[in-house]
């Protein structure tokens, strides 16, 4: 039970982080991503490559894998912020198709299909972490500095000025805000911290393989920010663990075929994501319809 | 002979993908609503196509069920799910959001019912004649080119000659206009999603025959769509016909020089360069920006 509880919080501190830095980009920026797996994937395979060819050290692993992510996100987003939303939303579907061709096809760094295993555990300044028991704290940890710096960037002039973005792109232009700049340094710190959960990921389990990087795992994070609250500090975390707890809430219940529990999961998510957009836009943690809160 | 070859079924898909590209186009261009489940409406017209024909009711009943199935489905969600969302917000991401949510569920749904797996129509009509020294066409790549010809041809005409094609096209233009001319955008909008889905109908049935079904192929279908709207412009339905038959091509003359699990990469890097070189697309009328 209490290695259950421990895997489960990892994981959920793990989502949390993906759920955090995919909110930046949604719920401050209004950019619309369905391609955070990738930039996750980037960081597992990025991180793992160093820790495996040439050292296993957080100093090493985590700049070379947060580069990475950034890099891939700048040649995204450079040409795809200059336009409207809608061409973001297409963009990021097709660089998460084309990754997943190319996660499976260059064998050499991610092992194709079948992935990389003995991935060497967290190496933090001489100390191997590897138990589940130390490796919360890493976790823990990592989520608290990033939840923190996401919070220092959205109170600064920055982060009012994506939030002036997200309300109107032309009032801010107007108001002499580099539009394109600012969305595009938003997706690149978001892709950079992106990247730090999956290199947390991978020298967990240990193995990575493809399927942790498809495009359901976008999909699956984007709910979470959703269900959760878009533009809320707490809501990705809420999201984060509702619908990781949610598999073994189903488990529970034993009229359901429990080899189906994958798609019940993505049906309650689903309908949950449609219901709120009718009834509740804002999340469970955001506020109610604009129109209850006084716009009427 | 081979690039012959590749052009044809190159032809084929392009076809196909013109269609489902169109519906989704027509949808987005007239309404404003970015209706990602319409890779939803693909599959369920697809699989209920595949359901009756393996039931043995037959062709016709199998077509009249997937026509029925798409067009049920369109309209209640726009209905159930677009009104009530448009009627006090309606911001762009937010009917994107709900729509993805439905097509996830959608997906599921027919996943939990017919199995996450490949299934494909058996039909004579797929298999290869030798037209030339090495050169095979099955009949299915005719009635594809046929099938989108005839479509095309009846949808130009509607949209150009009659009184509601004419109130769609000056729906996308300017909504306000046409409520103050004493139309109802609301029925406009009905009428919109149905001609829309009614237009996957015959690529969501020969794609079961051709590639075969799988219930995440939605995406794939969504990814196609959004591409072809952008890459021939957004509220043009010529540049998205057109489009849609080049990405198709695109991908089957790609086979001459990559392997065939790279076809998304050629789509992606059309749509990549549209974005970087042209965003208003092929035949684009409005600004990107």
């Amino acid at each position: 039970m209490e290695a259950y509880l421990l895997n489960l919080v990892i994981l959920i501190s793990i989502y949390s982080i993906l759920g955090v830095t995919l909110n930046f980009i949604m719920g401050y920026a209004g950019i619309y991503s369905l391609a955070h797996a990738v930039f996750f994937g980037v960081g597992a395979y990025a991180g793992t490559f160093m820790a495996m060819h040439v050292n296993a050290s957080i100093f090493v692993t985590l700049p070379v894998a947060m580069a990475a992510g950034a890099i891939l996100s700048l040649i995204l987003a450079l040409p795809a912020l200059r336009v409207r939303g809608e061409y973001f939303v297409a963009a990021s579907l097709g660089l998460q198709v084309l990754a997943v061709t190319i996660f499976s096809e260059w064998k050499s760094v991610t092992g194709g299909i079948g992935g990389l295993i003995g991935i060497p555990p967290l190496d933090v300044a001489g100390f191997e972490v590897f138990k589940p028991s130390q490796f919360i704290f890493v976790t823990v940890g990592a989520l608290i500095i990033i939840l923190f710096i996401i919070n220092r960037l959205v109170h600064s002039s920055f982060g009012r000025s994506l939030r002036a973005i997200r309300d109107s792109e032309s009032a801010a232009a107007a108001f002499g805000k580099n539009v394109p700049l600012i969305k595009t340094i938003s997706v690149v710190i978001s892709s950079a911290l992106t990247a730090v959960a999956g290199v947390l990921y991978a020298s967990y389990l240990s193995f990575i393989n493809v399927e942790s990087f498809k495009l359901d795992t976008s999909v699956l994070i984007m709910a979470m920010v959703i269900i959760g609250g878009t533009g809320t500090q707490a809501g990705p975390i809420v999201g984060a663990a509702l619908l990781l707890l949610l598999p073994s809430l189903i488990s529970y219940l034993d009229f359901l075929p429990q080899t189906e529990i994958g798609s019940i999961q993505q049906i309650i998510y689903g309908l949950g994501m449609a219901l709120l957009m009718i009834y509740r836009p804002g999340g469970i943690v955001g506020r109610k319809k604009q129109s209850e809160t006084g716009k009427e | 002979m081979l690039a012959l070859q590749l052009t044809i079924t190159g032809l084929q898909t392009g076809a196909l993908y013109a269609l489902t590209a169109v519906g989704f186009s027509l949808i987005f261009g007239s309404t404003r609503i970015f209706h990602f489940a319409h890779g939803a409406t693909f599959i369920i017209a697809a699989y209920l196509f595949y359901f009756v024909n393996v039931s043995g009711y037959g062709l016709i009943l199998g077509i009249i069920a997937a026509t029925a199935g798409a067009i049920i489905f369109g309209l209640l969600l726009n209905r159930f799910v677009y009104v009530p969302i448009q009627r006090d917000e309606g911001s762009f991401f937010t009917v994107f959001v709900a729509s993805f949510g439905i097509g996830i569920v959608v997906q599921n749904v027919i996943g939990m019912v017919f199995g996450r797996g490949y299934v494909t129509v058996q039909t004579p009509l797929s298999f290869s004649v030798e037209l030339m020294d090495g050169l095979y066409v099955s009949p299915l790549a005719w009635i594809s080119m046929i099938c989108a010809a005839i479509f095309f041809g009846i949808l130009w005409c509607f949209l150009k000659y009659s009184q509601m094609g004419k109130a769609l096209r000056a729906l996308s233009d300017n909504p306000e206009l046409v409520r103050v001319f004493g139309l109802n955008p609301r029925f406009i909008s009905a009428c919109a999603f149905t001609i829309g889905s009614i237009l996957v109908v015959p690529a969501a049935i020969i794609s079961g025959a051709t590639s075969g079904l799988n219930p995440a192929m939605g995406h794939h279908v969504m990814l196609i769509s959004l591409a072809a709207t952008i890459v021939g412009g957004i509220g043009s339905v010529a540049g998205t016909l057109l489009a849609g038959l080049a990405l198709g091509l695109a991908e089957s003359l790609a086979l001459l020089y990559v392997d065939s699990q790279w076809t998304e990469a050629v789509t992606f890097a059309i749509l990549f360069l549209f974005i970087i070189v042209r965003p208003s697309g092929l035949l684009g009328r409005s600004s990107a920006h």
